[in-house]
Formats: structure tokens, C-alpha cells, sequence
């Protein structure tokens, strides 16, 4: 017993608090303060170009109105659609390159795949906005080979997605792949040479043995690609700006161009907080509902 | 040189002779401006000096994106910071600087407006009073081939009929080619369209205008180029840049572009239009008059200055007819006063005969003047974009970007029906 009269696992639970201080301190200077600051920015009119407005407290009145913005819901509709998309295909794709390296020449092949996800958002924008760009562009002669007109993807509303998606799914595609990777090698080969031997065939293996070996696998990347997909900036920014019109905005976009274009510190606090609310409430969730299955599964 | 009063112009530290900033006028400077640009000032700096060895100048350098200089000096302003003493303003920002108390008036110090360009001067006007001097002015040119045309278009008729016969005669490829992307330029490119079809985007009162039937034939005007293909479809992703590659390249009979695109183009080791070009005012359909979208620097002085006295004399210096020619010559910057243009020595210094320069600065069209313009032209480029791009009627765009710009003129209480006379 200590002098204090404390028992050692309550000095313990005290130096452990202790330990941790830093670090919450630090989480909460830089996580929650910056957010509280925003709530509290996002209940007052604030528009640093219209100073004689001064900075009234309005309450809810920047979230109503976010929900009557039809460019924010818009906005919302885009990410959430670009997400799907992207992240549904990176997931498939990124299975099947990790089959393939599995098998491969581990260095040179891992190495190969990465490299995309190695370069910065920006330039990949940029490259494939190059090959996208203008009736001589890379794409265009796909299009004029195949006996089609060139087409001004940057322009469509529809097709400007093409390039943003395909940009995306390239670039991260290596890291859902790597993910994977990593849960594939901790399947046991015995399991699928005993499916073999059963008389399992390729399919079989793959859907019985190795899928479910996948899973939790599967689920990380779902939610580390899905929440990413859902705060998307550089690539929209540098590739197609939101355009045409604002077919192609995401509301990270949108927020950025209320906040530091129109430099509207409520609204834009609203419509970032409204985001932050959608994305934290579906990774609640996410969580919630997968976590417990995987927990589950490990028990 | 000796350090006496300090005033600060934002420009790096040029002229510094003691490392403090606060200890000098700052006057600000486009980041990019290494080049002819930055000579340009040293050496006027230094001249300065010479003649007001009390006032110590600095130049602080700003980023070169406009866009991104606003933010800054937004945040800056709304800091109250006191320095720098000297801003350089595009011409859109002056009245939001004014109105925001940002920026003192000159009036004070009965400046001399005489010789400048009256709609610059205009649009440094914000409630009768004149906040900040023309430094250079740029004006939207019409650039068209010399080689396959024998004049510039007389009207827009003619520029139509005339693209079409160019680009059916399969000696370009695109009949005009203008800035289509979603940004400022675009509402330039639609402000010369407009004002050629005799509609505007605020009208005298400050209301807004352009839902008018003559605003949505021009939208129309600006539509059917592109879905006859005189336009090219691509355009709509196009900034100045990818516009001048397209006429440099000798793809375009006709060309919307600014002023720096004239150098560039006389260049015959990369250009394949040297000689073979001219510039004119963009031209006008019936009912309207030929335009050219203002733009340009304007000087502006800090209203939190401590040392605005100084400040101006920096501002009266730069502004003078002499500097202003040193200027056209080595940075290729338009003087922003109108004798200058009858003055034989510009033409020397611009290689462009200057009738045609003078032509484009008579029909001179700037924006709206108001506080709140920056907003109300990022309402109208998403419209104009969604009309162009075909996703919404020009009619229908036109009247929800006005809509929407009401409502900003209404959130701002500025404006008819406001309740303000149109300012804090």
C-alpha cells in the first residue's frame, strides 16, 4: 500500500492517465478543438467579405439552408455516387491483382503495382486529365478507333466522371490489393490443398476458402477507401473542377469554394460539419455492423 | 540610401536596407513577377527613392493566382493588419476593398484623374468617391487572321458567316475559340458577348440584368457557335492558355484573348500565326456595341496605413505617363491613361499598331462595381457553364443565376429593394 494509502493498481491506473495526457492533449488541440471551433463558426452568419454584416449568432439557420442548397445536395449525391462506383470497383480489382501477386515474383511485381498509389493525387490529375484533354488526347484515339467521333469528355456532364473514376480506381486500386495481399498469405495453403484434394475446383477454393479468409480484409478496405472516397478533393480539383457546371463536384469541393473561395466562414463551417456528421455517423455504423460480425467471427 | 520614414508596398524585401518589414512601405506584387515584370519595378523603385530619399520602400511578393492573392489580402485586411501600406488590386476587387472599409479613399489627397481611362476609373469608384488609381489595364481582344480575312469583323453577323466559310472552306479548324472553362475568364468571354447584344449584367440602378431577353440571345449567340462547331466543344475546359496554343497553331481564324497573347503570337520561331494576325474590339450584334472586357492592376493604399501620405506618393510616382510607357516596354503592360495611346512613342514600344489597341480601350466594358462581385460572378460562371455544357436552356440558366445573384445582393443589403443605398 502506498503512502497515499492507494492501492498499486489505482497508482498504476494514475500513472497510466498521466502517460496518456500528451497525447489526448495533443489529440484534442488539433482533432476536437479545430471542430468545436467549426460548430461553433458554422451558428453564426460570418462572411469575412461583408464585414458590415458583423458576425450575428443565426443559430440553425446555415443548416437550414444547406438543406434547401441545391448545389450542396447535389454535391452529396455526386460523392456518394463517385464512392460507390470507385470504391466498388477498387474492391474487385484489388482482389484480383492480389490473386495475381500472390503468385507472382513477389519483389519486382509488388513493387510495380505500388507505384501509382506512390504518386502524388495532384500529378496523377493532371496525367489523366492529359490523356483526356482536347480531340488529340490519348482516349479520343481509343474513341476514333473504335469508329466514333472524338469526344469532349471534359465538357459532358456524364462522361467528365469517366476520367475522375478511372483516376481514382488506378491510382488506389495497389492499396486495397496490398491489404489483401497481406490477409491472403495468412491462409494457410494445408486448407486449400485439402479443398483440392476434396475435388474442390478453382472457384470452389476460392469462394469456400480463401473469400472468407478475405473478409476482414475486405471490410478495412471497404471502410478506409469508402470514408477516403467520400472526403475526394485534389483529384475533382485538378481534373475537372466540378465541371461542367458543377456535374462532377463533390461537396469537399463545394465547402472549399464557400470557405476560402467566397470566404463564407458560416455557411461553409455548416456544410463541412454537415459532411463530418454524414461520414463519422456512417463509419459509426460501419463499424457497429461490421466490427461486431468480425469480432464475432474471431470469438 | 538612407532609411528615413518607412512605408510598406507586399514585393520580397527589393529596396531593403534594414531587415525589419514593418519598417518600410510595402507594396504588393504578384509572386511571378521575377521576370520583366520585377525589373520593371526595381527600377522604378529605385527611382523613387531617389526622388523621396525619406521613404524607404519594400516590395513583398504575393502569390500570382488572383484568386489566391484575394484570400490573402482578405485575411490580412480582416486582421486590420497595418502593413502593406500599398495594394495591388485587380480591377473587380476595388469596390468589395472599399465597401469592407479595407482601403482608404484618395480624395484626400486630390488626385489628378483626368487622363486615366474613365471606365478604369469607374470602376474604382465606389460610392461616388475614387479608392484606388489604374496602374495597367488589360482589355479582352478579338485576334483574327490577317491571311485568311481581309478585315476584322464589322459585326457579329459577319464574324459568324465569316468563321463558317473559313472552317466549311476547311482552312482552319474551328471558326473562334474563346475561354470556356468555369472561372472568371468565362464571364469575360460572356460580358463582350452580352454588351455586344446591348444587355449588361447589373443594370444603372445595380439590379440585376442578366435574366433580359438581350442577355439570353447572347448566351443563345454564345450556344449555337458551339453546336455548329465553330466553337470547339473542348473549349469548355479552356483557360487563356490552351485558347492561345489553339491560334498560335494556326487552328482558329478567330481568337478571344488578352493583350500578353500579342507577343507571344508575333514570336515566329513558335508561333505559326507571326504576321498574320490583328486585333480589334470584339464585335457588335444588332442592338448592342463592340466590347472589350476590362481588367488590370489598380493601386490601392491600406486604410489601416500609419504612413498613407508617404503611401500616396509612391502611388502618384507609379502612375505617372513615363513610367507607365517603361512599363508597356519592358512587361508589355497597357498604360492605363488614355494620351498615352496618341503618344508615337507607344506604338514603337508595342510593335502592334496602336489604332487597334486604342479600338479595343474605347469599347472598354467593365464589370459590375459592387462589394459583392466576386460572388455574384461564381453564381453566374456555374450557369453560364451548366448552359454551355447543354445541361440546362440558356433562358432557364440565365434566370436561376439571376435568382441566385439576387439573393446575394439581398443576404449583402445591397442593392434596389435592399434597404441600403448600396452600401454599409
Amino acid at each position: 500500500v502506498s503512502p497515499g494509502g492507494r492501492t498499486l493498481r489505482a497508482r498504476e491506473v494514475r500513472l497510466a492517465w498521466a502517460l496518456c495526457l500528451p497525447a489526448l492533449g495533443s489529440i484534442a488541440a488539433v482533432a476536437l478543438f479545430p471542430l468545436a471551433w467549426a460548430g461553433w463558426e458554422s451558428l453564426h452568419l460570418h462572411d469575412l467579405r461583408m464585414p458590415w454584416l458583423g458576425r450575428p449568432f443565426v443559430a440553425l439557420a446555415n443548416y437550414a439552408a444547406a438543406l434547401r442548397d441545391a448545389r450542396f445536395l447535389a454535391a452529396l449525391g455526386h460523392t456518394a455516387g463517385f464512392a460507390a462506383v470507385s470504391v466498388a470497383l477498387e474492391l474487385a480489382l484489388g482482389t484480383l491483382l492480389a490473386l495475381a501477386l500472390d503468385g507472382a515474383r513477389r519483389g519486382l511485381a509488388r513493387t510495380a503495382a505500388l507505384l501509382p498509389w506512390a504518386m502524388p493525387t495532384v500529378v496523377a490529375a493532371l496525367v489523366w486529365r492529359f490523356l483526356f484533354d482536347g480531340p488529340g488526347s490519348a482516349a479520343n484515339g481509343v474513341v476514333q478507333a473504335l469508329g466514333h467521333a472524338p469526344v469532349a469528355w471534359l465538357a459532358e456532364p456524364w462522361l467528365a466522371w469517366v476520367p475522375i473514376v478511372l483516376a481514382d480506381v488506378w491510382k488506389t486500386t495497389p492499396f486495397v490489393a496490398l491489404l489483401l495481399l497481406a490477409a491472403l498469405q495468412s491462409v494457410p495453403a494445408e486448407l486449400v490443398e485439402a479443398a483440392r484434394i476434396d475435388g474442390a475446383n478453382a472457384w470452389q477454393r476460392f469462394w469456400h476458402v480463401t473469400f472468407p479468409a478475405l473478409r476482414p480484409a475486405l471490410l478495412v478496405a471497404l471502410l478506409f477507401r469508402g470514408l477516403d472516397a467520400f472526403r475526394v478533393f485534389d483529384l475533382v480539383f485538378a481534373l475537372t473542377g466540378g465541371g461542367p457546371g458543377t456535374a462532377t463536384e463533390p461537396v469537399a469541393l463545394y465547402a472549399y469554394e464557400v470557405l476560402l473561395g467566397e470566404l463564407r466562414f458560416g455557411y461553409g463551417s455548416a456544410l463541412s460539419m454537415t459532411v463530418f456528421l454524414a461520414t463519422f455517423a456512417l463509419a459509426w455504423l460501419y463499424v457497429r455492423l461490421a466490427g461486431a460480425k468480425l469480432l464475432g467471427r474471431e470469438r | 540610401m538612407p532609411c528615413g520614414a518607412r512605408l510598406a508596398l507586399p514585393l520580397a524585401a527589393v529596396l531593403a536596407c534594414a531587415p525589419a518589414a514593418e519598417s518600410g512601405i510595402a507594396v504588393t506584387f504578384p509572386a511571378s513577377a521575377v521576370g520583366a515584370e520585377f525589373e520593371v519595378l526595381r527600377a522604378q523603385l529605385e527611382r523613387f527613392g531617389l526622388l523621396h530619399p525619406e521613404i524607404r520602400v519594400l516590395a513583398q511578393r504575393t502569390p500570382d493566382a488572383a484568386d489566391q492573392r484575394r484570400q490573402l489580402y482578405v485575411q490580412w485586411l480582416n486582421a486590420g493588419a497595418d502593413d502593406p501600406d500599398v495594394l495591388q488590386l485587380d480591377l473587380v476587387w476595388t469596390p468589395e476593398f472599399a465597401a469592407a472599409g479595407w482601403i482608404q479613399a484618395l480624395d484626400a489627397f486630390a488626385p489628378d484623374p483626368g487622363d486615366f481611362l474613365p471606365e478604369a476609373l469607374r470602376a474604382n469608384r465606389w460610392e461616388g468617391r475614387l479608392y484606388a488609381l489604374p496602374w495597367f489595364v488589360d482589355v479582352g481582344l478579338l485576334y483574327w487572321r490577317s491571311d485568311l480575312v481581309e478585315s476584322a469583323p464589322g459585326s457579329f453577323e459577319a464574324l459568324v458567316r465569316e468563321a463558317d466559310r473559313a472552317v466549311e472552306a476547311q482552312r482552319v479548324r474551328f471558326g473562334l475559340v474563346w475561354q470556356g472553362a468555369r472561372y472568371e475568364g468565362l464571364v469575360t468571354v460572356f460580358l463582350e458577348h452580352l454588351t455586344a447584344f446591348g444587355g449588361s449584367i447589373l443594370d444603372e440602378r445595380g439590379a440585376v440584368a442578366v435574366d433580359s431577353p438581350r442577355a439570353v440571345r447572347a448566351l443563345e449567340a454564345m450556344r449555337a457557335g458551339l453546336e455548329a462547331g465553330l466553337v470547339p466543344r473542348e473549349a469548355l475546359s479552356w483557360h487563356e492558355e490552351e485558347v492561345r496554343f489553339a491560334f498560335q497553331n494556326g487552328q482558329a481564324l478567330f481568337m478571344r484573348n488578352w493583350p500578353y497573347a500579342l507577343a507571344l503570337l508575333r514570336d515566329a520561331e513558335r508561333s505559326r500565326v507571326a504576321g498574320r494576325f490583328a486585333v480589334a474590339a470584339f464585335p457588335a450584334a444588332p442592338g448592342g456595341r463592340a466590347a472589350a472586357a476590362l481588367g488590370g492592376a489598380q493601386l490601392a493604399i491600406n486604410a489601416r496605413s500609419d504612413r498613407p501620405e508617404a503611401a500616396w506618393r509612391l502611388i502618384e510616382f507609379l502612375t505617372r505617363p513615363e513610367q507607365m510607357l517603361e512599363r508597356a516596354r519592358v512587361a508589355g503592360q497597357l498604360p492605363a491613361r488614355r494620351s498615352l495611346y496618341e503618344d508615337a512613342a507607344l506604338s514603337g514600344i508595342l510593335r502592334v499598331p496602336v489604332g487597334q489597341l486604342l479600338d479595343a480601350i474605347e469599347h472598354a466594358v467593365a464589370r459590375p462595381a459592387t462589394p459583392v462581385y466576386a460572388e455574384l460572378s461564381s453564381h453566374l460562371q456555374v450557369w453560364l457553364h451548366r448552359a454551355l455544357s447543354g445541361q440546362a436552356e440558356p433562358a432557364d440558366a440565365l434566370a436561376a443565376a439571376a435568382r441566385e445573384m439576387r439573393g446575394v445582393l439581398e443576404r449583402a443589403r445591397l442593392g434596389p429593394g435592399a434597404g441600403g443605398e448600396g452600401g454599409p
